[in-house]
């Protein structure tokens, strides 16, 4: 017998096996040719053929240690590390793949292109949107102790007053009594000043702060210096701090302008500082004027003058609730004050943005779905792209390469996919955060410093790491069980089994999520269809609104009202002219009310809006009179005192009664009143409709109507403005009016003129905005899903060509191969659906708060978003519907 | 993407589906495994030691077949294979393809098996 073992082991050498391993391989194969050279002699060889005819085993049709090397010893103990050299070898392996992936994604560009810019468009949003809440709402305000600042508010359920500001005697109780605060601080935020004397005169903007302001926030000055203690209480002074912007685009960025003299309404005032860029704080300030919280004027020493912005920084260990409860005994201890009236502190950056959070994140949500939709569709074009490519995976585990290396290349290239895809996102989301800082009037506070930021790069890069682990998972499910036989065989690429439903279930949750978004998206257009078409209860087209910061208590100011009202009721085109404090689209001034037929109780005086309007202006504004009769000429300060309320205030005061002829006595509130006289009751002359003072979303309030000339209030800080009713483009008449105004009083700054129509649907941008963003991401949602559905049904059709080919050479007709492919993308989109009304109908309710009289679980916008989705997915399928009945027959079964 | 099927590849894919069809009733050495699929192939399939046992080792690696050292009195000792219930199901997939394959090369053929 040849030594066969010595022979084996020879052959086997080079492979440096364990040992043990080497010594059972060595056992086993010459025990084989052992037998085989038995068998050679039995059947007639000499002893040198049979050796022979065995060694030739060894060695066909390739070596047996070129045949053993891809095989994975089983005994074989781990290898001991080599360090660097192994290091080096994976990194090379690592580079291989990458290469290989860019050649696999070069040889398909049209896959390569959409998939990295579904990924691109789905990250974009995200990184944006992410940034946006981030430093929108999320960034702490960049003051010292920003944690611990809150804005003061009090309410009282008793009188439904849910948000009242503070009076000048309640902050002084606050500063004298509190135990919680290191700093406390009112301001008057945004109210207008004239500026004179220096070139045309112009309005200007001002935000006045008390003592504690400054310092509490450490605020430093850009230039100059803040205001010292002494000038807060001594008025008298003349010093001014300007803002950054003021300073940049009035004053030329004179870097001395330290001590340049400026004129306000009459006043010389010296400025001794400009201030920072201050992006959070009410950025649109032109000058910061000071305000003592212990002046003598008598509007800041009535309790019920509540106009006073508040806000404290509290000592440490403190917590706001403990706040609440140290000022709400202060406020109870007052005996004006309702029994019931309550403090509450909000965190001032909520207080500041507030109003934007709903819409944030419901954008945000909407922004993460599109990820998710574009996520899937990617990993649907994957996974119709693996089915292609099995043959190439299934040829590569033949020829020895292990699952794991197959799986390693698989996630590279999806890691290069999602890497791609993250980079062009990046680049798109940091744009559109460039292009949506540009918008004009766009409702967000902040906006000028909101950048693609570090957080939403971060979340990026987790979603890119996500993304990958998905892809590459999706890629290789399937694999770890590939099926050679099935996969090597021509027929063996139709999409069925475990694969198919893979697919129709990315199809399936694809439309889900679309389906959601643009539920949303429905939800937000009925809502604001309603709002658009609520009756503001006045006309606002060819309607011009004049700012004119002049008050009309002295003889001079009665007399340039009158002028201008004369002036401008003659220009041609004009049919009527009036005034008013009312600002459209802005907070109504408040009024409480007194009543001689029942007693009042002063600390539960019903509120409402109030208006010093002149005799023609429900007239310029269109409003219906609904009973009695609207103010005349007559009704001037020599006439009787009269009032005319709006309907709701009609049904709320005297409900089934008429108020025509009743009294009413009214709290004018507000900045600047300087007269604390009670107020005289006036007869109700007239009843009109309800006017959305505030804006169209606002329910409406009860609300009274003074003639200005009877006001006995005097507000120093009354902004009036005239109105003119067009007779056709109101804006046509800018020019004459602002002339008429300049021929009354020359130094009269007229910058303030505006289409009222312009106002109001201002006063809804907020959700406009939000339905731009949410229904460009439903656009987006959609414009996937179509490319979704139409990818993996014309996949799974061309796949099937030759099936339809037998089909039509049976006899089917081509409606009935079209209604076949359809009705398999009609099933998924069914599915997908109720899938996705199921998730809107637990999502919808978290943005309660965005709609308007529209429930959440609305029928219609349910139905329409269904059917658009329906509609968009067997679009997207008709193309391949109409190619699969387009099949010749003889053509596709000769092609396989 | 169009396959071409070599000789080899087509083997060794056919390999891995003989060979389990052979360990499904019970366990056998490999000398006998190679003997059989010559013997029941009339000839027309045969394996070198030198494909046939890496072809082995890698079914054991991927769990599908066991490999044991046996030793009967009075013999030597022998490795013998068996199939796990991994392998089984394999088999049984990889089976139903073989059948799909057969009766499609069949249709297109023209040639009808038994």
């Amino acid at each position: 017998m040849p030594d066969f073992k010595a022979e084996v082991r020879q052959s086997i050498a080079e492979l440096d096996l364990p040992p043990e391993r080497e010594a059972e391989i060595v056992e086993e194969l010459s025990q084989d040719l052992e037998e085989r050279f038995e068998k050679a002699l039995s059947e007639g060889a000499s002893k040198e053929e049979a050796k022979q005819l065995a060694l030739q085993e060894l060695v066909e049709p390739d070596s047996l240690s070129a045949q053993l090397k891809p095989v994975k010893m089983p005994s074989r103990p781990p290898s001991p590390a080599i360090g660097a050299n192994k290091t080096r070898q994976r990194f090379a392996g690592f580079l291989d793949d990458i290469r290989f992936g860019v050649r696999m994604l070069r040889k398909q560009p049209g896959f390569a292109v959409v998939a990295i810019l579904t990924l691109g468009i789905g990250i974009s949003a995200s990184a944006a949107m992410l940034s946006l809440v981030h430093d929108v709402l999320l960034r702490p305000l960049p003051y010292a102790h920003s944690d611990r600042l809150y804005a003061i508010w009090a309410s009282s359920e008793s009188t439904g007053q849910t948000k009242v500001a503070a009076s000048g005697p309640d902050f002084e109780d606050y500063l004298d009594q509190n135990r919680s605060f290191v700093h406390l601080a009112e301001y008057i935020p945004r109210f207008t000043f004239t500026w004179t004397g220096d070139g045309e005169p112009k309005l200007v903007t001002c935000t006045s702060v008390s003592q504690d302001f400054f310092p509490m926030l450490g605020i430093r000055p850009f230039l100059g210096r803040l205001y010292e203690p002494r000038e807060y209480t001594y008025l008298e002074n003349d010093t001014l701090l300007v803002s950054y912007n003021f300073w940049k685009n009035q004053l030329s960025g004179d870097p001395h302008v330290i001590g340049r003299v400026i004129h306000f309404e009459g006043v010389s005032e010296t400025i001794v500082g400009v201030l920072p860029p201050l992006s959070d704080l009410f950025p649109d300030t032109d000058v910061w004027p000071k305000h003592t919280v212990r002046p003598s004027w008598p509007y800041m020493k009535w309790r019920g003058n509540k106009f006073l912005r508040a806000m404290g920084e509290l000592k440490p260990g403190v917590t706001p609730v403990m706040a609440e409860e140290d000022l709400t005994a202060i406020l109870r201890r007052v005996p004006e004050e309702p029994r019931d009236v309550q403090v509450h502190l909000v965190p001032l950056k909520e207080d500041l943005v507030g109003n934007v959070r709903m819409p944030l994140y419901a954008t945000l949500g909407a922004a993460a779905l599109i990820l998710v939709v574009a996520c899937i569709n990617v990993a649907a074009l994957l996974l119709a792209r693996m089915v292609k490519r099995e043959g190439e995976i299934a040829i590569r585990l033949s020829l020895g390469a292990s699952l794991p290396r197959i799986a390693q290349q698989l996630v590279t290239e999806s890691m290069l996919l999602s890497a791609i895809g993250c980079t062009v996102g990046l680049l798109i989301g940091w744009s559109v955060l460039r292009l949506l800082a540009r918008v004009p009037n766009l409702p967000l506070p902040r906006m000028d410093s909101v950048h693609l930021n570090a957080p939403a790069l971060l979340a990026t890069i987790a979603i890119a790491t996500a993304i990958t682990i998905f892809f590459g998972w999706i890629s290789s499910v399937g694999f770890s069980r590939l099926n050679l036989f099935s996969a090597l065989r021509p027929h063996g690429l139709e999409i069925t089994g475990r694969r198919g439903l893979s697919l129709a279930l990315l199809i399936t949750g694809e439309v889900a999520c679309s389906v959601v978004v643009t539920v949303t998206v429905c939800l937000l257009i009925h809502s604001f269809w309603r709002v658009i078409h609520v009756d503001p209860g006045f006309q606002p087209q060819s309607l011009l609104r004049v700012y004119l910061r002049t008050n009309y208590y002295t003889e001079k100011g009665r007399a340039f009202w009158k002028g201008v009202l004369t002036e401008t009721a003659s220009l041609p085109g004009v049919r009527h002219v009036a005034l008013s404090d009312w600002r459209p689209g802005r907070d109504t001034a408040t009024a409480t009310f007194v009543f001689d037929d029942r007693p009042n109780d002063p600390t539960r005086l019903p509120s409402g809006e109030g208006s010093w309007v002149s005799d023609d202006f429900f007239r310029t504004i269109v409003t219906p009179l609904i009973a009695g009769r609207l103010f005349t000429e007559h009704d001037d300060d020599k006439a009787p005192a009269v009032a005319i309320i709006n309907d709701e205030a009609a049904r709320r005061f005297w409900p089934g009664q008429n108020p025509i002829g009743k009294h009413i006595g009214v709290n004018y509130t507000g900045p600047g009143r300087r007269s604390e006289a009670a107020p005289r009751l006036r007869e109700i002359v007239g009843v009109v409709g309800n006017i959305r003072h505030d804006s169209l979303d606002a329910p409406a309030a009860p609300a009274i109507y003074l003639p200005y000339l009877q006001d006995e209030t005097n507000h120093d800080m009354a902004t009036m403005s005239l109105f003119v009713r067009a007779d056709g483009n109101a804006m046509a008449l800018v020019d004459s009016v602002r002339a008429r105004i300049h021929a009354v009083e020359p130094n009269q700054p007229v910058q303030n003129i505006q289409n009222v129509a312009d106002l109001v649907s201002q006063s809804v941008a907020t959700r406009r905005y939000t339905l731009v963003l949410v229904g460009t991401f439903a656009a987006v949602g959609l414009l996937l899903a179509a490319v979704g559905v139409y990818g993996v049904i014309s996949y799974v059709t061309s796949q099937r060509a030759r099936e339809f080919g037998i089909r039509i050479a049976l006899g089917a007709t081509r409606g009935r191969v079209v209604s076949h492919v359809l009705r398999r993308s009609a099933i998924l989109t069914a599915f997908g659906s109720v899938v996705g009304v199921v998730g809107s109908l637990f999502l919808t309710r978290w943005f309660s708060s965005l709609l308007f009289e529209v429930s959440p679980l609305d029928p219609f916008s349910f139905s329409a978003a269904v059917t658009i989705l329906a509609l968009v997915s067997i679009g997207a399928s008709l193309l391949p519907a109409w190619r699969a009945a387009r099949v010749d027959p003889i053509i596709a079964m000769q092609s396989e | 993407m169009a396959i071409q099927l070599t000789d080899r590849e087509l083997k060794k894919g056919s390999a891995e589906l003989l060979i389990l069809s052979l360990l499904e009733d019970r366990p056998r050495h490999g000398y006998e495994i190679g003997q059989l699929i010559e013997l029941r192939s009339r000839g027309a399939l045969r394996f070198s030691v030198a494909s046939f046992y890496p072809l082995l080792y890698r079914l054991e690696t991927r769990g599908w077949i066991r490999g044991r050292w046996v030793e009967k009195t009075g013999q030597r000792r022998r490795r013998y294979y068996r199939l796990t219930r991994a392998g089984k199901k394999i088999l049984a997939t990889q089976r139903d393809g073989w059948h799909e394959f057969v009766e499609a090369v069949g249709r297109i053929t023209g040639i009808e098996y038994a």
